[in-house]
This record gives C-alpha cells, sequence and structure tokens, in this order.
C-alpha cells in the first residue's frame, strides 16, 4: 500500500474511533474497546519483533506485565502520580527487554520461544510464590510484588474528578491515543532503515551479515523498541482497572494476542490491529457459549495457521495482486 | 540420618527423573525427526491420565487395560495431530514458528476437551498400587518403584525400536535428512506419523504416571510440559539419549532443590537453569553445534 492509502486507512479508523462513544455511549462497550486498544497496541509492537524482525519471542505479555507491575509499584510504594510512573515503568520495560534480547542472542527459532517461555514463568512464580509479607499497612499481609492477590490502591488517571459520570472516556480516549502512537512508531520503523535491517536479517541472515548488517545490534534495538509501547501499554492497563494481579501472564492471554497476529496477518502494519479488533468482537459474541470460547479460538489458530499463514492482510494483497 | 535423607533425596528425584524422562522422549524425538516444537505435549498428558481414569474408574477395567487405554488414546491423537494439521504444513517456509503456533491452538482444544468431558475439580487416579519397602529407615511406595520400572522399561524398548529394527533406521534416516531418506524410498510422511503417534503414547503414559502422584485436573499436563522442555534444551532438543540423562539428573537437581530451599522453589530452580544454559550454551549441553552454511 502506498503512504496515501495508509493515510487515508488511519484517518478513517481514527474518525470512527473517536465518534463510537458518542454513538453508542455504553459504559460496557467503552471499556470492551479501550481493552481492544490496549491489546492492540501490544500486538502491534510484539509484531516488530516476531513479525518484521522474524525472532519468535514469547516475552511479549510478560513485559506487559513488567509495565504494569513497574507503575504500580511505582504509585503504591512511593505514592508517584500515574502520569509520571506509566513512562518511567515503560522506560523500565525498555531496559528489561534489552537485557532479555541479550540472553536471546546466541538462540535461533523455537529456542528463542523457550527461553523467552521460561523467563515469563520464572517472573510469575517469583510474584506468586512469594508469601512474605512486606509490608502489612492498609488490608494486611502484603507481599513485595502483590502475590497471587496483586495490587491495587496505587492511585488512579484523576478523570473521575475532571469528567464525573464521563470517566470512562477519558481512559478510552488516553487508549486511543496510545494505540494511535504505537501504530505510527511502528509504522515509521517498518518504512525505514531499521525495518530493512530486520527484514533482511529475518529473510536471509547470512546475505545481511555478509552486507554488513550487524545481528547483534540490530536485534538488541528492536527488543528495545518494541519495548517502550508494551510497557506504556501494560501500565496503563493497571491504571485502567486501577489493579494489577498475576493473571496477566496467563497462557490463554498470551494465546488470544498471538492469535490476534496470526488471523490479521503477521508482519504487515495493519494485519495484528484488525486482528485484534475481530477477536475482541468475536469474543464478545461468543461470551454466551464462554465454555466453547478456548476450544474455538484454538481451531481457529490451527485453521489460520495451515490455510492462511500470511492472515487477512496477507489474502487481501495476494488478492490484490492477482487483479493488478 | 543424614544416610536415610540422601536416600529420600534419591528415591523420590529419580521417580521424578524417570517420570521427566518418559514426557521428554517424546518431545525430543517429534524435534528430532519432525523439527517441530510440540506445546500440544501437556494436553496429550492430561489426556492420557484421564483415558486411564475412564477406562478403570467408568468402565471398570483392570490396571493393565487403564494403561493400554491411556496408550491408544495418546497414539491416535498423535495421529490426528498428524493428518489434521502438521501434514499441511510441512511445505511451508515457515514451519518451524507457524507449527508451534497450530500446536499451541491444539494444546488449548485439548485442555478444554478434557475440561468439558470431565469437569474442572481434581480427581484421583486410580492407576495406583498400595504398599510399600523399606530401604534403610526410609519407606519408598511401590507406586515409585512401579513407575521406575515402567519407565525403564519403556525407554529400553524405544532405544530398542531406534537403534535394530527397520523402523527405527527409516526414523533415524529421516532425522538426519528428510529428502536423502526420501530419495532412498523411506515414506516419509508416514514416518512422521509414526513418530507422533509413538510421542503421543510415551506422553499419554507419563501423564498418568504423574497423575498417580498427584492427581488428575485438566491443566495438569501444563508443568511436567515445561520442565520436559527444560530436559530438552538443557540435553539439545532432539538428542533423545542426552535426555534421558537429563532428565534423572534434573530429577535429582530438583528434589534437592526441593529439600534444601523449599518445594516452592523446586520449579524456579529448574527454570533458572535452563536459562543460565540456555546463554552458555545455546544448542544445549549435549547438542550438536549447528553449522550453518551460506
Amino acid at each position: 500500500m502506498s503512504w496515501r492509502g495508509h493515510l487515508i486507512v488511519g484517518l478513517l479508523s481514527l474518525a470512527i474511533a473517536v465518534a463510537l462513544p458518542f454513538v453508542f455511549n455504553i459504559n460496557y462497550l467503552v471499556t470492551q474497546v479501550t481493552l481492544a486498544f490496549i491489546y492492540g497496541t501490544v500486538v502491534t509492537q510484539w509484531n516488530l519483533v516476531y513479525g518484521v524482525a522474524g525472532i519468535f519471542s514469547l516475552a511479549q505479555m510478560a513485559l506487559f506485565a513488567v509495565g504494569a507491575y513497574a507503575a504500580a509499584m511505582l504509585g503504591f510504594y512511593f505514592g508517584w502520580s500515574l502520569w509520571i510512573a506509566m513512562p518511567v515503568a515503560a522506560l523500565i520495560t525498555v531496559v528489561v527487554s534489552v537485557l532479555i534480547g541479550l540472553a536471546c542472542l546466541r538462540l535461533r527459532g523455537p529456542y528463542v520461544a523457550l527461553l523467552t517461555l521460561a523467563i515469563a514463568q520464572v517472573l510469575y512464580l517469583v510474584i506468586v510464590n512469594d508469601t512474605d509479607c512486606y509490608t502489612t499497612e492498609g488490608s494486611g499481609c502484603l507481599p513485595f510484588f502483590g502475590g497471587v492477590r496483586g495490587l491495587t490502591r496505587f492511585g488512579e488517571l484523576g478523570f473521575r474528578e475532571w469528567l464525573g459520570e464521563d470517566w470512562r472516556l477519558g481512559n478510552y480516549f488516553v487508549a486511543l491515543a496510545l494505540l494511535a502512537l504505537a501504530l505510527i512508531f511502528s509504522a515509521v520503523i517498518m518504512r525505514g532503515p531499521l525495518g530493512l535491517a530486520f527484514r533482511a536479517l529475518r529473510d536471509n541472515p547470512g546475505l545481511a551479515r555478509s552486507r554488513g548488517i550487524s545481528r547483534f545490534k540490530y536485534q538488541i534495538w528492536v527488543f528495545a523498541l518494541s519495548a517502550f509501547f508494551t510497557g506504556l501499554a501494560g501500565a496503563f492497563y493497571a491504571a485502567n482497572y486501577e489493579s494489577i494481579g498475576p493473571t496477566v501472564f496467563s497462557f490463554s492471554l498470551l494465546l488470544f494476542l498471538i492469535a490476534m497476529m496470526t488471523v490479521g496477518g503477521i508482519g504487515t502494519l495493519w494485519g495484528p490491529l484488525l486482528g485484534a479488533i475481530l477477536l475482541m468482537g468475536t469474543d464478545e459474541v461468543l461470551r454466551d457459549y464462554q465454555e466453547w470460547r478456548d476450544i474455538g479460538l484454538g481451531l481457529l489458530l490451527v485453521f489460520f495457521v495451515i490455510l492462511l499463514p500470511q492472515g487477512l492482510v496477507g489474502l487481501i494483497n495476494w488478492r490484490r495482486e492477482r487483479v493488478d | 540420618m543424614t544416610l536415610d535423607i540422601l536416600t529420600q533425596i534419591i528415591a523420590s528425584g529419580l521417580t521424578l527423573g524417570a517420570m521427566y524422562a518418559v514426557s521428554t522422549v517424546g518431545l525430543s524425538l517429534v524435534w528430532g525427526s519432525l523439527g517441530m516444537l510440540n506445546l500440544a505435549h501437556g494436553g496429550l498428558m492430561a489426556f492420557g491420565g484421564y483415558s486411564a481414569y475412564y477406562a478403570m474408574g467408568a468402565l471398570g477395567l483392570p490396571l493393565p487395560a487403564g494403561l493400554l487405554a491411556a496408550i491408544l488414546m495418546g497414539g491416535l491423537l498423535g495421529a490426528l495431530t498428524y493428518h489434521g494439521a502438521v501434514r499441511f504444513m510441512l511445505r511451508q517456509k515457515a514451519f518451524e514458528t507457524n507449527v508451534v503456533i497450530a500446536t499451541v491452538g491444539l494444546a488449548f482444544v485439548l485442555e478444554n476437551a478434557v475440561l468439558k468431558l470431565f469437569g474442572a475439580q481434581a480427581q484421583r487416579q486410580p492407576l495406583q498400587v498400595e504398599g510399600a519397602i523399606q530401604v534403610g529407615n526410609v519407606v519408598v511406595p511401590l507406586q515409585n518403584i512401579l513407575i521406575l520400572a515402567t519407565a525403564l522399561l519403556l525407554m529400553l524398548l524405544v532405544a530398542l525400536l531406534l537403534k535394530k529394527s527397520r523402523i527405527g533406521r527409516a526414523v533415524r534416516a529421516t532425522a538426519m535428512n528428510r529428502e536423502a531418506a526420501q530419495l532412498m524410498g523411506v515414506r516419509v510422511g508416514q514416518i512422521y506419523a509414526l513418530v507422533l503417534m509413538l510421542a503421543g503414547a510415551l506422553a499419554a503414559v507419563s501423564g498418568v504416571m504423574i497423575s498417580s502422584l498427584t492427581g488428575l485436573s485438566p491443566g495438569m499436563g501444563a508443568d511436567p510440559m515445561l520442565k520436559a522442555f527444560i530436559i530438552c534444551v538443557v540435553a539439545g532438543l532432539g538428542n533423545v539419549y542426552g535426555a534421558v540423562s537429563a532428565a534423572l539428573a534434573l530429577g535429582l537437581i530438583e528434589a534437592l532443590a526441593q529439600f534444601v530451599l523449599g518445594v516452592r522453589f523446586g520449579f524456579a530452580t529448574l527454570l533458572l537453569i535452563v536459562i543460565v544454559v540456555l546463554i552458555w550454551r545455546p544448542n544445549g549441553l549435549f547438542g550438536r553445534q549447528q553449522v550453518t552454511r551460506l
């Protein structure tokens, strides 16, 4: 697609997203679309690592959790305003992600998936298994990371005071801004020299390296860049729900986000976002058949990987090429 | 006193290691010959455990039939994995990563199918033997000894199959070089289906073993699967014999860590070991050096 094409699609989607809560001002809808925006932000960044750079990292949800916990803990222990805690949490996430990237440097393919899964699991176990009381203020015994119950009462964004009943709209538009910035961020990276280097290392590592593209340098770059908005999305997730618990590490959530990328189209700009919206929508429709939801999700994933590994955007691109 | 503790640690470590070995060999075989990381392995374990439970509990069959039911179910699911998904993906360029995603989907289907069929509450595995023997001052349950013996027997059978039989030779040839094996007249598709069936059966048996100690629940496969991956990684993915020794070693380490650091840190220690090994030796301790020609 040309720059103009992307711009038109982007502005149209933005207009719909801005108008949506005013046309249907239903609390439930607004909260769910806010959540879709948060997940959309994560998958557009995960797509940089997995789709564009071709590194099969499963650490993205762990990074999301790092951002969320960092913001919550800065607010809880130091009483920071969430507006300051959120960007700081995003920077902490970048540091953690660079460390993970360094650990993965010598690995390839599925080994990366295994290492990142192990790291995510260690973080989860550290949080859940720590039962020693760090503080006993307020609601009694609380471990340093909040333990199984998680952390609450670490402040809020202040929209209740400002907008009154419509405070959910405040969160909605923050999430929309987050998603828009994340999308522009990844578009600039994908179209720029960095994206070219990532793709070269993905498609033909040998040739790329012989042309002087350093795998070390660009792998660290992609882990650093993709972490910022992931961490910020995590921090905002914590702020949005005013609580955070170890459920963000759940395998089911990880699967849900992988499915978003696969269904939409891995490695494309709009694919992950399209997948996020479609799957959140499908999830709503299937809410009455909750017990079938996970089986359906699993089968959908198998179906897409077998028949449409390029996702829906891949299908559209293929049709367009045929027509041209 | 110290000796008793040591005997205790060795006894539980070997039992853990034997269970891990059975589940790991399946994973390692599938990786070695198909280049496929099977994240549905945990789901297969749960299905195996519940098959034995159903055969012995609801149908009232005797103990060997319970084990046989698990083996048959595991093999059937392995065949289904191949004919339902893997065979369509072998030609894809990004097979290695796409197949992981597909098996993640399968894992979800399996786990939730168990949930729908048998409910969420934990059950007791009826496949048990009562009694215990005395080693010094330590009481070792017969169940542990049965697990150890079954595991050794299965490992022996798998080794014989791979080393001595015609099919085993075909499996090894396919693992070494798919195209060359195919040109020599090996039906690669059949070999793949066979390997997945074998791995499924082994996963099902290990599911029965694990559930006889910890009880049955739909998500019971998740932790053992992660441990099997750890063992595979430490040994080097695809190295079957390395996997068995690594399984026993890690079983002992876990038992030791549980004793020294407390039960809740046993698993965390294993995960830290895998992280260190992967950073230090990216192809595992016994893994072959990957030489990439450009």
